[in-house]
């Protein structure tokens, strides 16, 4: 018993520093997605321009799928990069899809009006498709692939490298 | 089921969910817009015919674990139930080992019992008229030096 607790008490610390050390040194803002890697919910949605819209119907190999508000101060830091997508892209390998967040049209519309863009953007009464795909706040976005499968999520504002990265690996094939 | 039944139930999966917002606080008790668009999921769920759990599970497989405020006692998980209970059941058999072992070390060894405590070549305790005899006794200032005893006889002189 001696010799056992002698090494034992100095040794039992460890495993709970180590657990408290790797649970403080994580980034709180990271949260887990339940939902990548599954199949992207389906919606059928009014765009702003009063138009029906599902998800299914789409035809591009890759969706870009942004939450996002016209309240939101990095929407804005992330628009160039979705305006520069829609101008790269072809629509038919890329499609730019807004969705609009505890929002109301007409502040969208001035948004839009403001920083450019001719993506559509489809209205969500409710906040209901923003909670089923998980939605924490805005921006989030979401590249679904050709099996209109969620590859990758990105929480907080793009850049163009991170969206032409994601972009191209799914048109490439591979997963995110 | 009634209207007031289906709030009540409905207050009740809510006060389990995390707002996605406010993150320490139940979506019931947030007064943020998407908390209480959750809550009228929940609702409309309940509504539709779905169980409590069924509408726990939406959640969960949208926003993972981290939804519950409580989390469910499976997989890693557990570790949050089971550790405290382990930590606290092996600090008590350490403790036990321990304050057995610092007892031991003091006390008699039960084979000697309270005998133990008495040594055979011990003074038994003085009786009442030993110490009476002891404090008229002549000897009783055998322990003072002769420079002692001409001290006080000096004393008791010069009192005279």
């Amino acid at each position: 018993m001696k010799r056992f607790s002698r090494w034992l008490i100095p040794i039992l610390p460890i495993p709970a520093l180590a657990l408290l050390a790797f649970g403080l040194t994580r980034d709180v803002q990271v949260l887990p997605s339940a939902i990548v890697g599954e199949a992207a919910p389906e919606f059928h949605l009014e765009t702003m321009d009063g138009d029906s819209l599902r998800l299914a119907t789409l035809d591009a190999q890759v969706v870009v799928l942004n939450f996002w508000a016209s309240w939101c101060i990095p929407c804005r830091q992330e628009h160039p990069a979705l305006v520069r997508a829609t101008e790269v892209y072809d629509e038919s390998d890329v499609r730019v899809l807004g969705v609009l967040y505890q929002d109301t049209p007409e502040g969208a519309e001035r948004f839009m009006a403001r920083f450019g863009g001719e993506w559509e953007t489809v209205l969500d009464p409710g906040t209901r498709t923003a909670i089923d795909f998980g939605v924490y706040g805005v921006p989030e976005t979401f590249f679904i692939d050709g099996d209109r499968r969620i590859a990758y999520k990105h929480i907080g504002p793009l850049s163009w490298e991170i969206l032409q990265t994601k972009v191209d690996s799914l048109l490439a094939g591979g997963g995110a | 089921m009634s209207e007031a039944e289906l709030d009540q139930m409905a207050a009740e999966v809510a006060a389990q969910l995390r707002c996605p917002v406010c993150r320490n606080q139940s979506v019931l008790e947030s007064s943020s817009g998407l908390a209480r668009e959750m809550q009228s999921v929940v609702r409309d769920r309940l509504a539709a015919g779905e169980t409590p759990e069924e509408v726990r599970a939406y959640f969960v497989g949208r926003y993972g674990d981290w939804i519950l405020l409580k989390p469910e006692p499976k997989g890693i998980n557990l570790l949050v139930y089971l550790l405290p209970a382990a930590a606290l059941l092996f600090g008590g058999v350490l403790l036990y080992y321990r304050i057995r072992r610092w007892t031991g070390a003091t006390a008699p060894r039960p084979e000697e019992g309270l005998a133990g405590l008495e040594t055979p070549d011990a003074d038994p305790a003085p009786t009442e008229e030993a110490r009476a005899a002891e404090s008229t006794s002549p000897d009783a200032n055998e322990g003072l030096s002769e420079e002692e005893e001409e001290w006080i006889r000096q004393q008791i002189g010069s009192l005279g």
